[in-house]
């Protein structure tokens, strides 16, 4: 239980609501500790660091083991601080042990080989926990800042406008260009535009829907030209309350992911079923956005309400995949 | 379990198949309303064993084949 101080003051340093955690939490890191052998399952079954503030009262009482394997400065420090081996000793022994190795596996590897340049320690933390509730759960947050370099495009905008006047559908259906109505399928004239390449709900309470937009300039200017359209025809359309409603992007991570690790580690915000679904769904909490991670590296982001959360997902996300990076 | 990406494509029942073929192909308009489709085409050849006839716009109007929303005769 001597390893608990370094990983104590950092847990204090974020919040106190893992005090009740503290006891159970440092025999991952703790390679004399007779918990070792449990340690692979337990990590399998393990709630994630997030969950630790959902539900903290909830936990097993033989919680061992936590995932905190997205604190790699931790991790590092609290290795070195460990008053029975030294702290480079202690990495090697943590690598080089076979059991350990083969068993911890997502974890250990991970969390070693992903950040053998850490060593700040742990009160240099930064400030990485924003205040939370006990009911926060959290994405885990990676210390280390290098920026991925790849930026994320976005694929559609999904936007919706008032035009605060009742509309004749059938009329501008057999007026309009590149409209289509089928009341029995659907209760909205369906329109197009060349540019920018959109695609129109209309209905005839006077709300439209505009998605197929690359950008959101894009989407308020092919809303505009709809609306315009609709003016033409002869009803005295507004354009109120134009609001972006979602933003899908996408991306490469350029490399080969074990998404079956992933979704072992983070189970608190993935699901993976191959079976129904070759992609793994993330549900980030912050920023609230969902990501499709999918094998080959492709990610698709969405949810946003903004341009920056995309971005911000992404960043979240990218050293998380790395350290899942399929070992060709 | 619907997720965000497909509603966005079932909610608006919406692919951009007719707008792909307006730029890739020679359709002008389209328009579809009370179960009759209506085809502007421009720079159409229309091709025959014998003849070959071209034009610059043509107008197609076509209805449902099948029963399936309208009366049957007798």
């Amino acid at each position: 239980m001597e390893d608990v101080s370094p990983l104590e003051q950092y847990l204090e340093h974020c919040g106190t609501q893992f005090k009740d955690d503290l006891s159970a939490s440092p025999q991952l890191f703790n390679p004399m500790s007779p918990y070792d052998v449990d340690l692979p399952i337990q990590v399998a079954e393990d709630v994630s660091f997030g969950s630790q503030f959902n539900q903290p009262k909830d936990l097993p009482a033989d919680f061992s083991s936590v995932d905190l394997s997205f604190l790699p400065d931790i991790t590092q420090d609290n290795k070195e601080q460990n008053p029975s081996k030294g702290g480079h000793e202690m990495q090697g022994g943590l690598d080089g042990s076979v059991p350990r190795n083969e068993d911890s596996g997502i974890f250990m590897e991970e969390s070693s080989s992903s950040y053998p340049h850490a060593t700040q320690p742990s009160p240099g933390e930064p400030g990485v926990c924003p205040p939370l509730t006990p009911m926060t759960p959290m994405t885990p947050v990676t210390p280390a800042s290098e920026s991925s370099g790849i930026v994320p495009q976005l694929q559609n905008i999904v936007s919706t406008v008032n035009l605060a006047c009742k509309l004749d559908l059938k009329n501008i259906a057999l007026h309009a260009r590149n409209a289509e109505y089928n009341p029995k399928r659907f209760a909205a004239v369906i329109m197009r535009i060349r540019e920018p390449r959109t695609t129109a709900l209309i209905f005839s309470s006077g709300k439209m829907v505009c998605t197929g937009a690359k950008s959101e300039e894009q989407s308020r200017l092919a809303a505009r030209k709809y609306a315009r359209v609709v003016q033409k025809l002869g009803f005295p359309a507004k354009f109120l309350d134009f609001k972006i409603q979602n933003m899908v992007g996408s991306c490469d991570v350029r490399f080969p992911i074990r998404l079956e690790g992933l979704v072992l580690t983070h189970q608190q915000f993935s699901s993976y079923e191959p079976e129904l679904f070759p992609g793994l769904i993330y549900r980030m909490v912050k920023p609230r956005i969902v990501l499709l991670i999918f094998v080959s590296g492709k990610v698709v982001l969405t949810g946003a309400k903004e341009r920056s959360e995309i971005y911000e997902a992404f960043e979240n996300i990218y050293p998380i995949l790395r350290g899942f990076k399929k070992a060709s | 379990m619907a997720y965000q990406l497909y509603r966005n494509t079932t909610l608006g029942n919406s692919l951009q198949e007719s707008l792909d073929e307006l730029i890739q192909g020679s359709l002008n308009t389209y328009r579809f309303c009370d179960n009759v489709w209506t085809f502007v085409l421009n720079d159409v050849e229309f091709r025959e064993v014998t003849e070959l006839v071209k034009v610059d716009k043509v107008k197609i109007v076509a209805c449902d084949g099948k029963n399936t929303g309208s009366n049957a005769a007798e």
